[in-house]
């Protein structure tokens, strides 16, 4: 039994499905990936390990070539996948990896919640917030620093920060230009920095200053992928391909036995990366990622 | 999700496509790489896990300091002797000097070893850097020559330059003080996808120290005016400087390190009263250009290259009985290949190898010398050296309590001698919060081009060597270092504690020889012991302290040495019959604090003690009473609006006016101020 199987069956007993129950014939599930992509690819292949035999998998590389062919569920792969597909089926569909901010446009289009399912590609505040404390429980003042008020919901944010004794400083960028001095005043005021999907400030040309900048202060930046924890994050929370696959496997099959195709949920599964080298030179010590999770999952039934 | 995201979900429905791609995250923005930015090489070694004892001087304590001069930083370092020969002359030695020219430590900027080929001390004044400059000191205290290479004696000071990428827009900055203190500077760097630079460009000067004007220590006025003491120094300084520094990393695997700068010096030398070294201008040139290059490569590991070059060029103009002018040319090429390379989650190995070509060219003229003692008016000298060194450092955590720094150099040096320097250390962590350090480790020192060729009719300020060695056969000293180190963490008291207990052997050390040769000999021996202590304590977020303490024993085969004829070694310090001891000072401490208070206002004040010394070389005219210096600081930030942000600093040196004096007694530090007012956009 591969690994992504052996999830996606832990995960169905987790959510009281029994396996053996579905039975009837031949499930066609079609996969349509946003692009021609490793990433979509590992997802995909994963997909279909997760899979008993009994489904019927067939994959589109590119969102543009779906058609609506005959198939009981089709199942997108990222964001430009579910916005392609969206309004061109009435199928059931579970939309895997797109922000949960999305979920609501997506229902907008689609119309209908019960044939649109999703599984999202970001941690939910609260878990971002637990793993925040867990990892680094002597700094109360968590810094972030975004462009779009759309990619951070700053007020949900600092409300669960407040709840877990912690003070947001969070700014606005006042313009594309002036990134490094918001940063240094976000650094000033705060002593963790904590990365939000927001390419307005994370990206492939600016991390390099943002982790240098944050460096020299001594404050760590807590990313949310491994590629953060590589480029010298301190540590990062985040759900793997892989393991988004798993869960998306899960729902498929019970949506095999149900015929229902379960609500939108958050990631179950989620991986803790911690660099201990970037520790180590902090003078942080951070507890085992096993340690962490432990934390993190401490209060139950927290997937949403 | 809540209310407000789902209205402006709805709101951009109605608006636009492709909604999410546009203003929400997406999968790319989750899954995109990185280049590996804080790779092996820009982490630096925590205390506690560090091989030596170390001080790190921040970016934090050279502003709370209020120095505007390099030297002056290493006051904040337990058991370093700071003090100065002439204002722009300062001596920077740990354990000690044995003259004015602190020889027996690397000192580096950004990897480059900057000490000069002729004499192996560095010429503080015409670094092309600013204290502004600087991001971060490391100073290990003992030898570390498998990590740090060639002179890493008895100590190793390691200056790490702000990054090319610490600012993006332009600064400037003007002081003015008492004492002719009158700087300027302004500063420019730009941020960019693959290519980060900054610049600088700076004007400094100053007047130097006072003149010593009333006979100290209870000695006849005659006695002072006869050993050249009062009213005759002059050490003014003015340097103009440029240094620029760019970080290219074109892509996610490779960087590059380009630097070069300049610094043009020129500083008042000589005594009114001296007829070999009156009053003078002595200017220098230096310059450097440094190129590095590091690759990422895979599971951590990086493999590293470095070319540098340093050149200097001095030269005076003075009058004994008729025009004499000197002038030295010394330059140092070095190249260094290292690759890092972890062997498995809890080992890591450091190796490379490094070549280095020292050059000197000196020439002089002085007709005195041939009226007064008949001897040839024009000499020079010429030299061209090559050293080799391979080494290797690992760093094993045996488990995760116990880390192992096991290391070695071996080298051959510019005169042929070759040392194997190894060193290991044993760090235990008790708890993750309590480290204690055990290490020990063996430096050899090459003799410098000075020492082995030394002259002995030397007019002027700068040193001409001769043009045969004078000092045959000398061999390179020796030093072997044993230390106890504790390192503890004290989370609910806002507290540190770094101890070390050392022990310090140097055998085969250089000494004057005045009775027999009038050159350089082997053949001291001495031995250091002692405790120093580092206390960090925060107060609160805004109040925060340090105290660093050094007590030291020196002793040496001096007297014995006395007795054998060697004059030189008789101690002037009336306590000890033991030259070296006397010129140890026995207790040191400094104390810095620092607070920031309401309104962008930031205070802090600096306490210096050194106890009674007697310097090695000079006479008890020059005996350094105790010395205790306050400094206080005071610095206010403000917003101007419109992006330009700025601040307006004071800074008050040795508030109580102590008038101590230095290395030499004719230097008096009277209090002195100085106001910085900085502006940047």
């Amino acid at each position: 039994m591969t690994p992504a199987k052996k999830i996606a069956l832990c995960l169905l007993l987790l959510l009281g499905f029994v396996p053996a129950a579905f039975s009837a014939g031949a499930l066609h599930v079609l996969v349509v990936q946003s692009d021609n992509k490793p990433l979509y690819h590992t997802f995909t292949k994963a997909l279909a390990e997760s899979l008993p035999a009994t489904v019927d998998l067939s994959t589109r590389v590119l969102a543009e070539d779906f058609d609506a062919q005959r198939a009981d569920l089709v199942v997108t792969v990222g964001v430009a996948a579910a916005d392609w597909v969206a309004d061109k089926t009435s199928r059931p569909m579970i939309a895997a990896m797109i922000p949960a901010d999305s979920y609501a446009g997506l229902l907008e289009k689609r119309g209908s919640a019960k044939k649109t399912s999703a599984i999202y590609l970001d941690q939910p505040w609260a878990r971002q917030v637990r793993f925040v404390r867990a990892a680094l429980p002597e700094r109360r003042k968590i810094g972030v620093l975004y462009a779009a008020e759309t990619r951070v919901s700053v007020q949900a944010l600092r409300a669960e920060f407040a709840r877990n004794d912690r003070t947001l400083v969070a700014r606005p960028l006042h313009d594309p230009d002036s990134l490094f001095s918001d940063l240094e005043d976000v650094l000033a005021a705060s002593d963790v920095l904590l990365a939000v999907p927001d390419a307005g400030v994370y990206n492939g040309s600016s991390i390099r200053n943002i982790l240098l900048s944050s460096y020299r202060r001594g404050i760590p930046l807590v990313g949310f992928s491994q590629a953060y924890v590589r480029a010298g994050a301190l540590c990062a929370i985040f759900s793997t391909p892989e393991q988004l696959a798993a869960q998306t496997g899960a729902a498929i099959i019970s949506f095999a036995r149900s015929g229902d195709l379960p609500e939108a949920r958050y990631p179950a599964l989620y991986t803790i990366d911690v660099n201990r080298e970037v520790a180590r030179t902090l003078g942080i010590s951070v507890s085992s990622a096993e340690f962490l999770r432990l934390q993190v999952d401490k209060p139950s039934g927290n997937s949403r | 999700m809540n209310n407000q995201n789902v209205a402006m979900t709805l709101l951009l429905c109605l608006t636009g496509q492709a909604i999410y791609a546009a203003d929400y995250a997406s999968e790319t923005d989750y899954y995109q790489e990185f280049p590996v930015v804080l790779s092996a090489s820009r982490l630096s070694q925590p205390l506690s896990e560090a091989p030596n004892a170390m001080t790190v001087i921040d970016r934090k304590m050279i502003i709370a300091s209020g120095f505007r001069t390099i030297a002056d930083l290493f006051k904040l370092v337990p058991g370093m002797y700071v003090s100065y020969y002439k204002g722009s002359q300062p001596i920077v030695a740990y354990h000690g000097s044995t003259d004015q020219y602190a020889r027996r430590m690397q000192v580096m900027i950004d990897g480059r070893s900057v000490y000069m080929p002729l004499d192996s001390t560095v010429d503080w004044a015409d670094l092309p850097i600013t204290v502004d400059d600087i991001e971060r000191i490391e100073v290990i205290r003992g030898p570390a020559a498998a990590s740090h290479g060639a002179n890493s004696t008895q100590g190793v000071i390691s200056i790490t330059t702000r990054d090319a990428g610490v600012m993006d827009g332009k600064s400037v900055s003007v002081t003015r003080g008492s004492k002719g203190i009158n700087d300027v500077s302004a500063r420019f760097g730009r941020r960019g996808d693959t290519l980060d630079y900054r610049m600088t460009l700076a004007y400094s000067a100053d007047n130097g120290y006072d003149n010593l004007s009333a006979p100290p220590n209870s000695i006849p006025v005659a006695q002072s005016k006869a050993a050249g003491l009062l009213n005759n120094s002059f050490d003014s300084n003015q340097a103009r400087l440029l240094n620029y520094r760019a970080d290219y990393h074109p892509n996610a695997a490779d960087r590059y390190d380009i630097q070069f700068g300049f610094n043009h010096d020129v500083q008042a030398v000589g005594w009114t009263d001296s007829v070999g070294n009156p009053v003078h201008d002595l200017f220098s040139n230096s310059g450097f250009v440094q190129l590095g290059w590091i690759r990422s490569l895979d599971d951590n590991a990086e493999f590293s290259l470095r070319y540098s070059h340093i050149g200097q060029d001095q030269h005076e103009a003075f009058t004994v009985v008729s025009l004499a002018a000197q002038s030295v040319q010394s330059s140092r090429d070095e190249i260094e290949l290292q690759h890092t390379l972890p062997l498995s989650g809890s080992n890591r190995l450091v190796y490379g190898a490094a070549w280095r070509n020292d050059r000197v060219a000196a020439q002089g003229y002085a007709q005195a010398l041939f009226l007064l003692y008949k001897a040839s008016p024009a000499y020079s000298s010429s030299s061209n050296t090559n050293e080799y060194r391979l080494f290797a450092h690992d760093e094993w955590r045996i488990t995760p309590r116990f880390l192992l720094n096991t290391g070695g150099m071996f080298e051959t040096d510019a005169m042929g001698h070759q040392n194997v320097s190894p060193r290991v250390a044993l760090n235990f962590h008790v708890t993750p919060q309590h480290t204690l350090r055990m290490g020990t480790s063996v430096a050899y020192r090459t003799p410098a081009l000075g020492e082995s060729t030394f002259r002995i009719l030397q007019p002027g300020a700068l040193f001409v060597p001769n043009a045969t060695v004078t000092s045959p056969g000398l061999m390179p000293e020796r030093l072997l270092s044993r230390e106890i180190g504790y390192l503890g963490e004290f989370p609910d008291w806002a507290s540190s504690l770094d101890l070390r207990l050392f022990s310090d052997q140097v055998s085969n050390g250089l000494f004057y020889d005045t009775t027999f040769k009038k050159s350089f000999v082997n053949g001291m021996s001495s031995a250091y012991q002692g405790l120093e202590a580092t206390v960090k304590h925060s107060f609160d977020e805004d109040r925060h302290v340090t105290l660093n303490f050094a007590h030291e024993l020196a002793r040496s085969n001096a007297p014995s040495l006395v007795a054998a004829g060697y004059l030189k070694l008789v101690s002037s310090a009336p306590w000890t019959n033991d030259i070296l001891s006397g010129s140890t000072p026995r207790n040191s401490a400094s104390l810095l604090y620092s607070q920031h208070l309401a309104h962008d206002v930031n205070f802090s004040a600096a306490y210096y003690y050194q106890a009674a010394m007697q310097p090695f070389d000079r006479g008890i005219i020059d005996f350094q009473p105790i010395q205790r210096r306050v400094d206080a600081c005071v610095a206010k930030a403000f917003n101007q609006g419109g992006g330009v942000k700025g601040e307006l600093a004071l800074v008050l040196q040795n508030l109580f006016d102590t008038k101590y004096t230095e290395y030499v007694a004719n230097n008096v530090f009277n209090r002195r101020g100085y106001v910085t007012l900085t502006l940047n956009w």
